[in-house]
């Protein structure tokens, strides 16, 4: 699988959310994955429990090493948003990097500063690349959706409307 | 937390049964119906706005009467997330085209 040049931030929404449907592997081969050391704090106390966020935890942080860590000082604040948020906006700001976050408080509060994108940019790439099947790719925007408690929301109807029509 | 008084009147029998679910628990009545109606608010307003957002979502409902409806700042949220959600699939149609080139 060829590497592209294209280089993402990820928060911990995103990791969890491409742990849960098992592709987060895959894109680490086909991206630069970048977070923050606070990311893999937060990753790591999902990772004490045994539920369900518990055991995604844990098997992102199997890939760690896939993954380029950094910190970064927050210079500029946004009072919405917690503060490992802030720091992942930042480090987004300084390096001039896409950040990829399935909150959509936080994409809310940052997507006129930021080039922002949820998780389901990957499901599409991956299935439009043919890495992955139209019906495969749907049965996994439907673990998606399950795992984020999606229902019938935005993210889920334009992603599967658009999965369907490829 | 601020708060803001709201006075209720409840039939005998809720009372009632209030009061032996407090003793029962040992809990606070007003406390205990605080924390229920809560639950009760936070999941009843979650549905309805995940309703207004598939209406949104699937144009049947316009930006502005989501705004009259529910206020502006809700309104913005949904905007956010439709136009970032279409901006996900249009990134990920790009990159996905040149990477089958890539490969082919």
């Amino acid at each position: 699988m060829a590497k592209s040049s294209e280089n993402y931030i990820l928060d911990t929404s995103a990791l969890i959310s491409l742990g849960s449907i098992n592709i987060l592997e895959q894109v680490s081969k086909v991206f630069s994955v970048t977070t923050t050391n606070s990311v893999i704090k937060e990753l790591e106390e999902f990772a004490e429990y045994d539920d369900k966020y518990g055991k995604i935890a844990k098997n992102v942080l199997k890939l760690k090493s896939r993954l380029t860590i950094e910190s970064c000082k927050v210079t500029e604040s946004i009072k919405y948003i917690e503060p490992t948020d802030n720091e992942l906006y930042n480090l987004a700001l300084k390096k001039k990097l896409p950040l990829v976050t399935d909150e959509t408080k936080f994409v809310h509060h940052t997507r006129h500063k930021i080039e922002v994108y949820f998780t389901t940019l990957f499901l599409i790439v991956l299935t439009e690349a043919k890495y992955f099947t139209k019906k495969g790719s749907l049965d996994k925007l439907e673990e998606l959706r399950d795992i984020r408690n999606w229902r019938n929301n935005i993210i889920y109807l334009i992603t599967k409307n658009q999965l369907e029509q490829l | 937390m601020e708060t803001e008084q709201f006075n209720i009147r409840m039939p005998k029998d809720l009372v009632q049964d209030l009061d032996i679910i407090s003793k029962l628990l040992k809990v606070n009545k007003s406390e205990w119906v605080k924390t229920k109606l809560a639950e009760e608010v936070h999941e009843e307003k979650n549905k309805l706005l995940m309703e207004l957002s598939t209406l949104y979502a699937n144009g049947m409902i316009s930006k502005e009467k989501i705004e009259k409806l529910v206020g502006k700042e809700v309104a913005d949220e949904m905007e956010s997330i439709k136009v970032i959600a279409q901006k996900s699939i249009k990134q990920g149609l790009e990159y996905g085209k040149k990477l089958r080139k890539l490969h082919s």
